[in-house]
């Protein structure tokens, strides 16, 4: 029974011990791993440590130790480095713990020859890298570094294409002679090829002289594809010019910057990529590495030609080419003063960036400016037009001449200078409006007084100022639209409205009276009248009487009864003989009854009449 | 009866002598705030005297400039001075087709009744009321001169009808404006945010029939009609203060 409990316990005892052991094992072995790490090791292997040029090696840095990984890619010229990854790796060795981690670098020669790599630690020894020229039997990747120049590689095939030795590009430059002057422009076709999948452009060609200019060139040329050797190339073509700085025997060629893409194993070990043919599967399998290079056309010899300097007109500017001119202004009719352009236009084929012109310079009756110049057509080419317009001012009115332009330029087809001449202009100019203005006053001016316009003014345009100064006012508002002034014909109508019925009112009341006095009259004359047919001889003179004494008495401002025959005498003398006989003849009658005819009535009858009418009774 | 005609005729020449002084002889005045109807931020300032002359050479400057608003408004006020100026005429018409504005030609009769200035205009009037009055009176006074008193009544008659004439031509200038910035807009009701109706160009001369604060109601030749800012427009014949 004993037994049967014992054992047990001595099974669980010794675990208990084997574990506290592991425990211990443990901590030792994890206090004991920084002082491994802290022993960080490197070593570098190179393998292959002998390659072709175009091809590339690997380097191989493993560093040893749980510290984080602090390495510096190694700089050494001609070689390029590329990480292509790392590995990391556990080791437990007699209860250590080791750590280590690789990486792998690519290794790329730019050049040939021998590389060393210093070593990544100060007790680390230094590789070697033997890197050999291509001798065509090897890689393809024949293109020079772009950092190392050299000559290009490989033979003109029968298309006249020096292919680059891997057959990934080329470039070609066709001139269309190799006799030039000086400031020609030369048409040039650049012909850029590049293997589709294999190679690139990532530039524009430059000449590789510098004895000669390239004009600017599109980054965006004509494109076509093309197969050459069974492989389909994309080329690429500008057209553009050439010109030479001075004269002499030169070499010509251009350089194009390629991307390629070279194998990076040779080619005994990438058959089945090779086989595959598609560049997308040779990246994906690693056969192939970017790289950039340059490549070159062939070279073209070229004899630079000096202009003569026998016959050269004294305006040559160094314009080269075949150029025609016309000459035009803005306006054939303007004022002096108005500011005109004069234009010169260039046309033809040359270099169009030495032609240049003066334009005029000193013209009578003119002022002239600095011309400015602009350019249409196309730089490549070397066609098109440059027009220079120049600022012109006419000092004088009258029919005005511009002279004809002269341009001169070198004809390297018939190897001679020429002059071109544009046609002379002719312009009206009318007197300037500050002129007209300032001499109105002097010239005749049969239709307007002297401030006014010229009698025959420009025809089209503002007419000139006035120089004679007018009246001024106040204000703009018209005398009839003021009501002050507004009250005078008011007041003056009110005046002779007025007056006008016054003065019918006066002849309104004088009618009146006149018209009183006749009915009066004929009322007395009636009388006398009644009495005459009568015969009552009594009644006809006192009526006669009472009206004439009535009459005078109003005429005289007297009582009608102090109008007697003394009164009368004294008033009238002998104009009132009848008035006096008259009076007489009353009181006789009335005392003595006198006898008259009928012809005597109106005898009496008409002079009663008269005297009432020239003194009508009151 | 004589000699309450005299005492007539003495008043009324010595209220016509009295009245024509001031108004003929108008000392220069100080600038005024506004060339604008009753505005009070103008863009041009009312000159104290005007003269027909400076205001084509103010016409011409302005033309030459490029502002044909403010060329337009000084030959307006030109041709109301001097109506008859063959210059004025033709520098506003070249302007006003150079600004593509319309360009109305005067008829015979606006010609004949502006063949000379609204002041001698003025004083043919009165001088018409004169003979008109003249005649009225002597045929109370002197019926004799029947004939005389009719061929001054018919001068009188003339001058007095040549006058309104005038007046009735010049009256749509007096109550012009002329717009004076570019692209004008026009609303339909006098306030800051109101709606656009349409755009005047510089230079478009309009008649001004209301106000209302800072906007006046504008009619154009061709009877539209709207509210403009009066910041944008200038009265030809400006308001005295």
């Amino acid at each position: 029974m004993n037994a049967r409990f014992v054992q047990p316990v001595v099974i669980q005892r010794f675990w208990l011990v084997a574990f506290m052991a592991t425990l211990a094992l443990l901590a030792s072995c994890w206090a004991a791993s920084p002082a491994l790490a802290e022993q960080q090791l490197t070593t570098a292997s190179l393998d292959p440590q002998q390659i072709i040029l175009g091809q590339s090696t690997t380097l191989t840095v493993t560093l040893t130790g749980s510290q984080p990984l602090q390495f510096n890619m190694p700089q050494v010229e001609g070689l390029e480095f590329g990480m292509l990854g790392q590995s990391h790796r556990v080791e437990i060795m007699n209860g250590a713990i080791l750590t280590s981690t690789s990486l792998i670098i690519r290794v790329t020669p730019q050049t040939a020859g021998i590389f060393t790599i210093p070593g990544l630690t100060p007790q680390s020894q230094p590789l070697i890298l033997r890197v050999s020229p291509d001798n065509g039997s090897g890689a393809s990747g024949t293109a020079r570094s772009s950092t190392v120049p050299g000559a290009l590689l490989g033979t003109p095939n029968a298309e006249g294409i020096r292919m680059a030795a891997d057959g990934a590009a080329f470039v070609k430059l066709v001139l269309p002679k190799r006799d030039v002057y000086v400031g020609e422009s030369v048409p040039v076709e650049i012909e850029v090829g590049a293997r589709d999948g294999f190679a690139r452009p990532n530039g524009l060609p430059t000449l590789t002289s510098s004895e000669f200019t390239l004009n600017n060139l599109t980054r965006q040329p004509e494109n076509y594809q093309k197969v050459i050797d069974g492989k389909p190339y994309t080329v690429f073509t500008w057209h553009s010019e050439i010109a030479a700085v001075k004269p002499g025997k030169f070499t010509l060629s251009l350089d194009v910057p390629f991307t390629v893409r070279i194998r990076t194993r040779p080619s005994r070990d990438s058959a089945i990529e090779d086989a595959l043919g598609d560049p997308f599967l040779q990246n994906f399998f690693g056969a192939t590495v970017q790289k950039d290079i340059t490549v070159s056309s062939p070279s073209s010899d070229l004899a630079v030609l000096a202009l003569p300097t026998e016959d050269q007109p004294k305006n040559f500017t160094g314009a080269v080419g075949q150029f025609s001119i016309a000459s035009d202004v803005s306006a054939t009719a303007a004022a002096a003063g108005d500011p005109l352009t004069l234009r010169l236009h260039v046309t033809g084929t040359g270099n169009f960036d030495r032609v240049d012109s003066p334009m005029l310079e000193h013209v009578d009756g003119w002022k002239t400016y600095p011309p400015k110049s602009s350019f249409k057509g196309s730089e490549a080419t070397g066609k098109g037009e440059k027009t220079f317009e120049q600022p012109i001012i006419a000092s004088k009115p009258g029919a005005q001449t511009l002279p004809g332009l002269d341009f001169s330029y070198f004809n390297p087809t018939t190897k001679h200078y020429e002059t071109a001449r544009s046609a002379p202009l002719q312009l009206s100019i009318s007197p300037s409006l500050a002129d007209s203005s300032l001499s109105a006053p002097q010239a005749p001016a049969p239709t307007a007084g002297p401030n006014k316009s010229p009698a025959n003014p420009p025809p089209v345009g503002l007419r000139p100022d006035h120089a004679t100064e007018s009246d001024s006012v106040g204000t703009l508002v018209p005398l009839y639209a003021r009501p002050l002034f507004l009250a005078i014909p008011a007041l003056l109508a009110l005046g002779f409205i007025g007056t006008w019925l016054a003065l019918r009112r006066s002849a309104v009341s004088r009618g009146r009276s006149q018209y009183a006095n006749s009915k009066a009259i004929n009322r007395i004359l009636q009388d006398l009248e009644a009495a005459s047919r009568a015969r009552d001889a009594t009644l006809f003179f006192n009526i006669a009487r009472s009206a004439l004494t009535g009459s005078l008495a109003a005429r005289w401002q007297l009582a009608a009864a102090d109008v007697t025959l003394d009164e009368v005498d004294a008033r009238l003398g002998n104009e009132g003989a009848e008035i006096r006989e008259i009076l007489a003849l009353a009181d006789e009658a009335n005392y003595s009854g006198h006898e008259m005819t009928s012809t005597d009535f109106q005898r009496w009858i008409q002079i009663v009449r008269d005297q009432l009418t020239e003194a009508p009774p009151a | 009866m004589t000699r309450r005609t005299s005492v007539l005729s003495a008043i009324t020449a010595l209220l016509l002598a009295g009245a024509i002084q001031p108004a003929l002889a108008q000392a220069p005045q100080s600038v005024a705030a506004s060339a604008v109807a009753g505005s009070d931020a103008p863009p041009v300032a009312t000159p104290s005297s005007y003269s027909a002359t400076s205001l084509y050479n103010l016409g011409n400057s302005y033309a030459r400039a490029g502002k044909p608003g403010l060329a337009v408004l000084n030959y307006e006020r030109a041709s109301l001075l001097a109506p008859s100026d063959p210059d004025i005429e033709a520098n506003l018409r070249y302007v006003r087709e150079g600004a593509h504005l319309p360009v109305e030609p005067r008829g015979r009769w606006q010609r004949v009744v502006t063949v000379g200035s609204p002041t001698l205009w003025s004083l043919l009037g009165v001088l018409g009321v004169l003979l008109l009055g003249c005649a009225l009176l002597a045929g109370e006074r002197y019926p004799a001169h029947r004939w005389k008193r009719r061929v001054a009544a018919l001068v009188g008659f003339v001058l007095l009808g040549a006058t309104a004439g005038n007046a009735v031509v010049l009256w749509p200038t007096l109550h012009a404006a002329v717009i004076v910035t570019a692209a004008t807009p026009v609303q339909v009701s006098p306030v800051p945010m109101g709606d656009q109706l349409f755009t005047l160009p510089e230079g478009e001369t309009v008649t001004i029939t209301a106000e209302h604060e800072d906007f006046v109601l504008v009619q154009t030749a061709t009877g539209r009609k709207g509210w403009v800012a009066r910041v944008n427009l200038v009265a030809v014949v400006p308001k005295r203060s």
